[in-house]
């Protein structure tokens, strides 16, 4: 009797799955193909002088009308003013996925939506994540008209992928509710911060925390080769209550939950703008003993189903116009050094950046970012539950 | 002598109709699971066996990870069984107004967690929270220098009773409603003392249904991460954070296949504990009957 | 025979005693859970601004651009899903529990396996499975189905994916339900009584489970409407991830959202609670 029934619960279960393996559906796979027939040769263009000059891209990105972007929360480096810029400016449709996504959500976004409208068109992606995704062949390579402006070590030489903008870990600080705001990683340990001292997420998930370990190393004594120090500074900084392992959001920030967050400083920065409204004098400093650096990665996919508008996008990003709404965000575009010479950077804004000590800050290696993150993957939570 | 001859089965359209109905029952079910879980399940053990991802998997800070999250999810699992019977009781012998309103709003807590939760106890209980600056202004105490902290395993734990609790509610309604007042009065009327009638006829009856409904918490809060995510971050062990960070991470690329191993070997895990569960629920359902 | 099988009254003698922990339970409950969301409305309500109370950051929920669309969306999702989930379990129990016992283990674990797997790692291998419509399966009617699930006006895939996730839920209540009213015996009574399959199930069985039916149907909804990662990660745009798209970097307003949306959904299954019209009063048996 029992082997009657298994045999009969396989036999089920085999069907279930023929069923569904027969499923008829009634979609089409119609829409991708006329998407890339829309662009008129766009999708392998490698820069704006394959499709005829700025014009002819112009021309080519509004037919195609759209533009998805990923992962773009309109508050993080002033992105809310750029999407709506862009989107006046040349009249293209901005479709804003999942702001709140990271850049793993990004990558797998472009694989399993290949060939759907919904697909991303560009990306904003940390370091590891453009390199990885170059390596696998996700992106198109193409060269804005400003690319020379881009140091060589913060671009892809064949064009897959290019710095955007970056910014340093800052100590974000409510001055209203702290008395003396701190200023260095040192001054962090003080007592009368007690239960005060929170990152933007787990160092293990979130990069700007990941980039707050780091130079919480930088300022112990560690370097860009090892991270362990910043990995001691945090426990001892648990261990003492000092350090809160919330997740500082603009929430507890209000509440008053996290009135010290350490964070990249044009998000600090945002804040500042933000909460000034609410009454709430909220200060950023970048430590003077730990200063660490890093810039996001943009790229276009290689599936995108609207080519053109991803290149416009771009060009609009790297032109002065983009990079200047950038600097808006207190975020350092990457062409800054550039358009300080040249006089092409708002003086103003630039004026109003979070002020840093040192004038010629490294920026890690690929190769060290990743073995930091391999030690601090394997050793912060026994580090922090010890 | 005559052999008995086997008299053929007839094989009648009603007959056959009867035969299959209970099968075309269970179909959709059987067909939802496999496109909605099955198959994704297989997907991910594709990805798990990558590599040296499941090699990976095994060491150590994983391994402490899994063993934080079981601790948790036995703790929360017993408590909120405990806590769900009492309130259920509590509610099922107010009047129909209170049955309802507890039940609609445990299916929605049930659902409930992530970063809003988190923030409604940090709102609550945090270092700057409303009862915490209450209890120092009323009282002199200061929650922080207790042993409790809401950034710890015990904090967890309180907080994930939020959403334990109405789930055991609603799970263990239908089982509290159907002990019979009449059973309670036969046992009185036979000289049996509140104490024999909840050993010999109460608790057996319910034990069943709230074993299983603790083993559904149990994996309830074996899966939750997102409100600790928010709330301890990578400060409290657990491997749902680890899997998170592996699939969808912004730190660490090319580790989906740890991740799709660590949600694999979570199954197991909970395979094996419910195998232990059906030799127990077999064992007291034969001397139910 | 219908006395028998209506909700049981409670015996006058026990109830004074039950009283006094009942409302101890109760008192130390409703802290428990009403303090921290009062605690959390207090902090949406404050205007930081210009000192005292507001509620804008309730009113301007509804006037954010997308409101009608992601309600309409999540609301037929939830239909959906409900119709679904009963459409699919309820048969199913039933089978197993009367004709076909042996099948017990396979659907209780099948039952219980989507609440293991963290949504982000289930929603990891659906869209592994979703990848391969486009890729290995194009042009195939699966293939095909697989790529219309995901039509971002009404996903399918995510009715399909819901429908899994509240399965364990619904089993859990649909089972208690189902032992208390000890159904086995039920049928065999109305089966000697001479009254067909579809007359035992549908006018004895599932009066009995009505309230492990709408359990199920509460758990469900409550569910589809707060669901986040998985409508998230597969780039939809439902309910719970057009609020936190709204609510961008605006901390009152981020909490508003998610207080608002326990609220709203609270209300909806009290509307829903009363299709089931138990007696309000103490009934003679």
């Amino acid at each position: 009797m029992t082997r009657n029934i298994v045999r009969r619960g396989t036999v089920a279960v085999v069907l279930s799955v023929a069923v569904v393996a027969a499923a008829a559906g009634c979609g089409s796979s119609q829409k991708a193909a006329d998407a890339q027939n829309n662009s008129g040769g766009a999708a392998s263009a490698t820069s704006a002088q394959d499709l005829g000059g700025l014009d002819a891209l112009v021309a080519a990105a509004k037919a195609e009308g759209q533009l998805n972007v990923i992962a773009l929360p309109r508050d993080w480096a002033n992105y809310g003013e750029i999407i709506d810029t862009f989107s006046k400016k040349y009249g293209i449709k901005v479709n804003s996925d999942n702001p709140d996504g990271s850049s793993q959500d990004e990558i797998n976004a472009v694989k399993s939506l290949k060939g759907q409208d919904r697909a991303p068109d560009v990306l904003d992606l940390g370091g590891a994540f453009a390199l990885s995704g170059a390596k696998d062949g996700l992106f198109a390579p193409y060269k804005v008209l400003t690319w020379a402006d881009i140091p060589d070590n913060q671009k892809d030489a064949s064009g897959a992928w290019y710095h955007d903008y970056g910014g340093y870990i800052s100590i974000g600080c409510d001055a209203k509710k702290i008395a003396v705001c701190p200023q260095t990683f040192a001054e962090l340990k003080k007592p009368e911060y007690k239960g005060k001292v929170a990152l933007n997420g787990d160092p293990t998930k979130a990069g700007a925390a990941f980039a707050g370990v780091f130079a919480a190393a930088l300022a112990s004594g560690g370097g860009f080769t090892n991270i362990q120090p910043g990995i001691d500074y945090f426990a001892a900084l648990k261990k003492s209550g000092n350090f809160i392992p919330v997740e500082s959001t603009p929430a507890t920030i209000e509440k008053g939950e996290t009135p010290i967050s350490i964070d990249w400083d044009y998000l600090n920065a945002g804040y500042t703008k933000e909460l000034s409204a609410k009454g709430i004098d909220w200060k950023v400093a970048v430590p003077s003993d730990g200063v660490y650096g890093n810039f996001y990665c943009q790229a276009i996919s290689k599936t995108a189903p609207h080519p053109a508008a991803a290149r416009l996008w771009q060009e609009f990003l790297f032109s002065d116009e983009g990079q200047n709404l950038w600097l808006k965000g207190a975020a350092r575009p990457v062409r800054l050094p550039k358009m300080t010479t040249s006089g092409t950077a708002d003086a103003t804004l630039l004026a109003a950046l979070p002020k840093v000590d040192t004038t010629d800050a490294q920026l890690p290696s690929p190769d060290q970012v990743d073995a930091a993150k391999k030690v601090l993957t394997d050793g912060w939570t026994k580090a922090l539950t010890g | 002598m005559t052999t008995a001859v086997p008299t053929p089965r007839v094989r009648s359209l009603a007959d056959r109709a009867r035969r299959c109905g209970p099968w075309l029952a269970v179909a959709p079910f059987l067909i939802v699971m496999v496109i909605g879980l099955v198959l994704p399940v297989l997907a991910l053990a594709a990805g798990a066996f990558e590599g040296d991802a499941i090699k990976s998997s095994f060491s150590s800070g994983y391994r402490t990870a899994f063993w934080g999250s079981v601790k948790l999810s036995v703790v929360c699992a017993v408590l909120g069984a405990v806590a769900g019977v009492l309130v259920a009781r509590a509610v099922l012998s107010g009047g129909a107004l209170l049955r309802r309103l507890v039940l609609t709003a445990s299916g929605v807590l049930a659902n409930f967690g992530g970063v809003p939760l988190a923030f409604m106890f940090i709102a609550t209980i945090g270092n700057a929270g409303i009862v915490t600056s209450l209890l120092h202004d009323w009282t002199g105490f200061d929650l922080g220098d207790s042993p409790f902290s809401l950034y710890q395993f015990g904090g967890l734990a309180v907080v994930y009773l939020y959403f334990l609790v109405p789930l055991m509610v609603i799970v263990i309604a239908p089982a509290l409603d159907g002990v019979r007042a009449e059973w309670s009065e036969a046992a009185q009327n036979l000289g049996a003392t509140r104490a024999q009638y909840w050993r010999h006829v109460g608790g057996p009856l319910l034990a069943p249904p709230i074993a299983a409904g603790a083993l559904l918490l149990f994996c309830g809060s074996l899966s939750a991460f997102a409100t600790a995510q928010a709330m301890v971050g990578g400060t409290v062990p657990l491997v749902t954070l680890q899997i998170a960070n592996a699939l969808s991470g912004n730190v660490s690329p090319d580790n989906a296949g740890v991740g799709a191993a660590l949600a694999i070997e979570m199954i197991i895990l909970v395979a094996v504990v419910m195998a232990a569960y059906w030799t127990i629920e077999r064992r007291t359902a034969r001397w139910l009957r | 025979m219908t006395a028998v099988l209506t909700r049981p009254v409670e015996a006058p003698a026990v109830r004074g005693r039950r009283n006094a922990t009942s409302i101890v339970v109760l008192i130390v409950a409703g802290v428990y859970f009403l303090v921290p969301l009062a605690a959390a409305i207090w902090f949406t309500v404050q205007d930081k601004v210009h000192g005292g109370v507001t509620g804008e950051y309730y009113t301007s929920i509804p006037q954010a651009e997308g409101f009608a669309g992601a309600l309409r969306r999540s609301l037929t999702l939830a239909v959906l899903s409900v119709l679904g989930v009963l459409l699919v379990t309820v048969p199913a129990m039933l089978a197993v529990t009367l004709r076909l016992p042996r099948l017990r283990p396979l659907v209780e674990g099948l039952s219980l396996l989507p609440l293991v797997i963290p949504p982000i790692a289930l929603v990891a291998g659906v869209r592994d499975m979703l990848a391969l419509g486009p890729d290995q399966l194009a042009g195939t009617p699966l293939g095909d189905a697989l790529v219309s699930s995901q039509d971002p006006d009404l996903p399918i895939i995510l009715v399909v994916v819901y429908i899994v996730l509240a399965t364990p839920f619904a089993y859990r209540s649909l089972d208690a339900g189902i032992r208390a009213v000890d159904a086995r015996t039920l049928v065999d009574a109305a089966r000697g009584l001479g009254s067909s399959w579809f007359d035992v199930v549908w006018r004895v069985l599932l009066p009995n489970l009505r309230g492990a039916v709408l359990g199920a149907a509460f758990l469900t909804l409550g569910l589809v409407l707060g669901e986040y990662t998985i409508a998230g990660i597969l780039l939809f745009e439902t309910l719970p991830t057009w609020l936190v798209k709204i609510s961008g970097q605006n901390g009152q307003l981020s909490v508003s959202v998610s207080t608002a949306s326990l609220l709203f959904t609270w209300l909806l299954l009290l509307v829903v609670s009363l299709a089931d019209r138990r007696p309000t009063s103490r009934r003679d048996s």
